[in-house]
């Protein structure tokens, strides 16, 4: 068994819910994702954000709209799609469900 | 004294130090090779050119107006090396060596009584080969078909030598940990067969 690969899958899975949640508060700009993941400690280095969003705005899970911006080139604004509200309750549902799971086990 | 680059990142400007100008290219190139089977690549690599710009435009003030070759490795390990991020995608390293799990069906001769086939066909089902043998006796019994059955069997099924060959028998994935086991096996019951 490898601990660090462990975390790691641990950490992807998570990653993807996270970015989600954060969304369905609001339209966000990555870097404020990036913000609040990093506060949270769920990120380790900011180049794994990029790919997963990206994938998932492929998956029909996201949109973007350009913003302007006072300080430079337009931002782009992602937002939660109607599939991707539906793929997220879906989420937060066995979330829910696999901390009763494990708490079950850890304080048998 | 030092000679400046001025580059576009992002849509912001910078002039930056030659050196770190390099480093931040072999960084850039690496980044898109590692990317390059994503679908939407060019996308995610301008997703990341953006927030470099970002990051680098807070390391400058009205004292500070170059980038330098500090400035960049420290973004780049804020944003992570295609190592550090896949380490954060990888999927299990064993799978990665594992064939996709072939299921065929051998003649056992580590369990066999006779030539080994109805052991096999226990293998392959995931049965007790005594049930099988039990069926093969029967039909012997009523006018001689298993005995038939059982040779043409004999004489179609090839028999399970290698390691990876028993792994296939059952059905398992042919990876390095399940011939490692396979192989542990078969110490253990030579080791048995001494004993006796």
């Amino acid at each position: 068994m490898d601990l660090e690969n462990t975390k790691a899958q641990m950490r992807k899975g998570i990653l993807e819910y996270c970015i989600l949640s954060i969304l369905s508060r609001s339209s966000c700009y990555a870097s404020d994702i990036i913000k609040e993941l990093k506060e949270a400690k769920v990120i380790v280095v900011e180049g794994t954000l990029y790919p997963l969003l990206t994938r998932q705005k492929n998956a029909g899970l996201l949109s973007y709209r350009w913003e302007e911006s006072q300080q430079g080139p337009p931002r782009k604004y992602y937002e939660l799609t109607p599939e991707g509200k539906e793929y997220l309750s879906d989420l937060d549902k066995s979330w829910d469900e696999l901390v009763e799971s494990v708490n079950l086990i850890r304080t048998r | 004294m030092k000679i400046t680059v001025s580059i576009n990142l992002g849509g912001y400007s910078f002039n930056i130090d030659e050196d770190a100008y390099a480093e931040l290219k072999r960084y850039l190139k690496n980044i898109e090779i590692h990317f390059a089977n994503e679908e939407s690549s060019s996308e995610i690599l301008s997703d990341i050119e953006a927030r470099m710009a970002e990051l680098f435009r807070a390391k400058l003030s009205t004292y500070k107006k170059v980038i330098t070759m500090e400035d960049v490795r420290n973004i780049i390990s804020i944003l992570g090396t295609p190592e550090d991020i896949s380490d954060n995608e990888r999927t299990s390293a064993r799978d990665k060596f594992s064939t996709p799990g072939y299921h065929r069906m051998y003649r056992d001769p580590d369990h066999r009584i006779i030539g080994g086939v109805c052991s096999g066909m226990g293998a392959y089902w995931d049965i007790e080969p005594w049930i099988i043998r039990v069926i093969f006796i029967a039909f012997t019994a009523m006018g001689g078909l298993g005995a038939l059955v059982y040779l043409i069997l004999y004489i179609v099924l090839p028999e399970a030598k290698t390691t990876a060959q028993k792994i296939e028998m059952k059905g398992e994935p042919v990876n390095i940990k399940n011939i490692k086991d396979s192989v542990k096996e078969e110490f253990d019951n030579v080791r048995k067969n001494m004993k006796l």
